[in-house]
């Protein structure tokens, strides 16, 4: 099976250059997030994002400046050439190039199961939202948070769940819920801190540029390194939402102490279930964890929140992943 | 105590950019390293030659075209030879002008659509498009400009399971006697 063409073809090249592209984003970003110790996660996420979106308009982008580019002879001098590697065969018989789009369509795969359907799914529900559950009055704490944020105040439902459970939907009419499990779990502070974070959630998800940001990603959704890095922009906004809640309630400790209720809780194994370590609800529950003691650290060890910038830093590394990108075809 | 740790941060951040721009360096050998390893695991891929003579022993390209009519203003042996066998066969032959060090003839000969050397001469301006009968068969000769409206003139056709492309910076006549002359390179 010959894919040569395809991927001399515009719409081959397009796919093979964005995920090269991507990963070179991808290392450089990395490594500049580590090695210059960016620890606001604002400011990762923007270089993160650099990831996301570079290689959606890379490619198209030099092909304007230079259509050459995609020529026998620049191919031949570029730094890195992809359609070598897919023209080559696994002992004369499989071309990589049928291995490369295997990879593509398992990303394109999990992209549409775990990200595109929950997506729509909820955003078709959020449209006819009912939510279920007692509604309360409204909290003063609530009201001051969201005035704070400069958003409408949230209704706030508590749901009979003895599970500790709290979420916000960010549909048109947004809502907190809160299940009386969590309730009776959290102390007064720890709930404000809570709500002070889900307050945040909403308030971030009224902002264009994170539905923009996702509406690119779309056009990425073969390319696993979006796929990997994309998660990644979604994990930090967990600790954006820490950082603006602790800002509200300047209480750190009581939303550490908040979140390690979830983390017990979610910890404590079944009295009679044993279930094996690597099962996938195992692995998930486990990065879940990870996840959220890598936000209790933060929390406790107070790591000062900095007030943005770092913008110099962020176009060096702009232009030296654009710059080595175009000799990448 | 507090100029130490401006120092301090200083330093570090020094550090930052060096360590940075070492990691810059490094990707970019890795890149280069990538890109020269197939050349080294499959023989068969693009790659320049020094002659006809090498193509046609390396490659194993059953059928490789070159002309046996040149005229003086070009200059044999081609300055320029790029060569593949896989994933499809693909030949491409640049000549100069004698004694510049322009080019003035590209023949390219491929197994695929997908090759082109088209990047050699452009035809910027395209004046002329006629199908032209030649070695029973049919090419089509397109005659326009290249670059500083130069004349130019690119001749097309099929040769067993080739295409066959000659482009040259003239009027279409020298190289219609260079296409005519073109003969498969015996062992």
């Amino acid at each position: 099976m010959n894919l040569s063409p395809f991927f001399n073809s515009y719409a081959g090249m397009y796919v093979a250059q964005s995920f090269c592209h991507s990963v070179i984003a991808s290392i450089i970003a990395d490594q500049a997030v580590k090695l210059w110790k960016i620890d606001d996660p604002g400011i990762r996420q923007r270089f993160r994002l650099i990831v996301v979106l570079f290689p959606i308009f890379s490619f198209p982008l030099y092909q304007v400046l230079n259509p050459g580019r995609s020529s026998v002879l620049f191919r031949l001098s570029a730094l890195f050439d992809i359609n070598r590697w897919l023209n080559m065969e696994i002992w004369g018989i499989i071309p990589f190039s049928i291995l490369f789009l295997i990879v593509l369509a398992i990303t394109s795969l999990i992209f549409l199961f775990q990200e595109m359907v929950p997506v729509l799914r909820h955003t078709l529900e959020s449209k006819h939202a009912v939510h279920d559950g007692a509604r309360t009055h409204a909290d003063p704490f609530i009201e001051r948070a969201s005035n704070e944020l400069s958003i409408e105040t949230p209704e706030m439902l508590i749901v009979d769940d003895d599970e500790p459970v709290i979420l916000s939907t960010t549909g048109k009419n947004p809502a907190i819920l809160i299940s009386t499990g969590l309730s009776k779990t959290l102390t007064p502070d720890e709930m404000q801190a809570a709500l002070a974070h889900e307050i945040a959630h909403i308030a971030r998800s009224r902002r264009p540029v994170l539905l923009v940001v996702f509406l690119l990603r779309v056009i990425m959704f073969f390319n696993p390194v979006v796929l990997v890095e994309f998660r990644r922009v979604v994990r930090n906004e967990e600790k954006i939402c820490d950082d603006i809640a602790v800002s509200i309630t300047n209480r750190p400790e009581a939303l550490a102490e908040a979140l390690k209720k979830f983390y017990t809780v979610r910890d404590a194994p079944g009295p009679d279930v044993e279930r094996p370590l690597f099962t996938p609800v195992r692995l998930e529950e486990y990065s879940y964890n990870m996840q959220l003691d890598t936000r209790i650290t933060r929390l406790e060890q107070n790591t000062p929140r900095s007030a943005g910038g770092r913008w110099f830093s962020f176009m060096i590394v702009i232009l030296i992943i654009a710059g080595i990108s175009y000799f990448v075809v | 105590m507090s100029y130490d740790r401006e120092v301090n941060a200083v330093r570090s951040r020094a550090y930052g950019f060096l360590y940075f721009l070492l990691t810059v360096a490094a990707v970019i050998i890795v890149l280069k390293t990538l890109n020269w390893l197939p050349l080294v695991l499959q023989q068969d891929t693009m790659r320049r030659y020094g002659s006809v003579e090498e193509v046609k022993a390396k490659l194993n390209i059953k059928d490789l075209y070159v002309p046996t009519y040149f005229p003086q203003s070009i200059t044999w042996p081609p300055s320029e030879i790029l060569a593949q066998a896989k994933p499809y066969p693909a030949v491409l032959m640049v000549f100069n002008q004698a004694g510049k060090r322009d080019v003035a003839l590209v023949i390219s000969q491929t197994a695929s659509g997908a090759f082109s050397g088209n990047e050699f001469i452009k035809l910027i301006k395209i004046t002329e498009t006629v199908p032209y009968h030649f070695k029973d068969g049919t090419a089509l000769l397109e005659v326009g400009t290249c670059k500083n409206d130069e004349p130019c003139s690119r001749l097309s056709w099929t040769e067993g399971s080739y295409r066959l492309t000659a482009v040259m910076k003239s009027p279409p006549f020298e190289l219609i006697r260079i296409a005519e002359s073109m003969e498969s390179m015996l062992h």
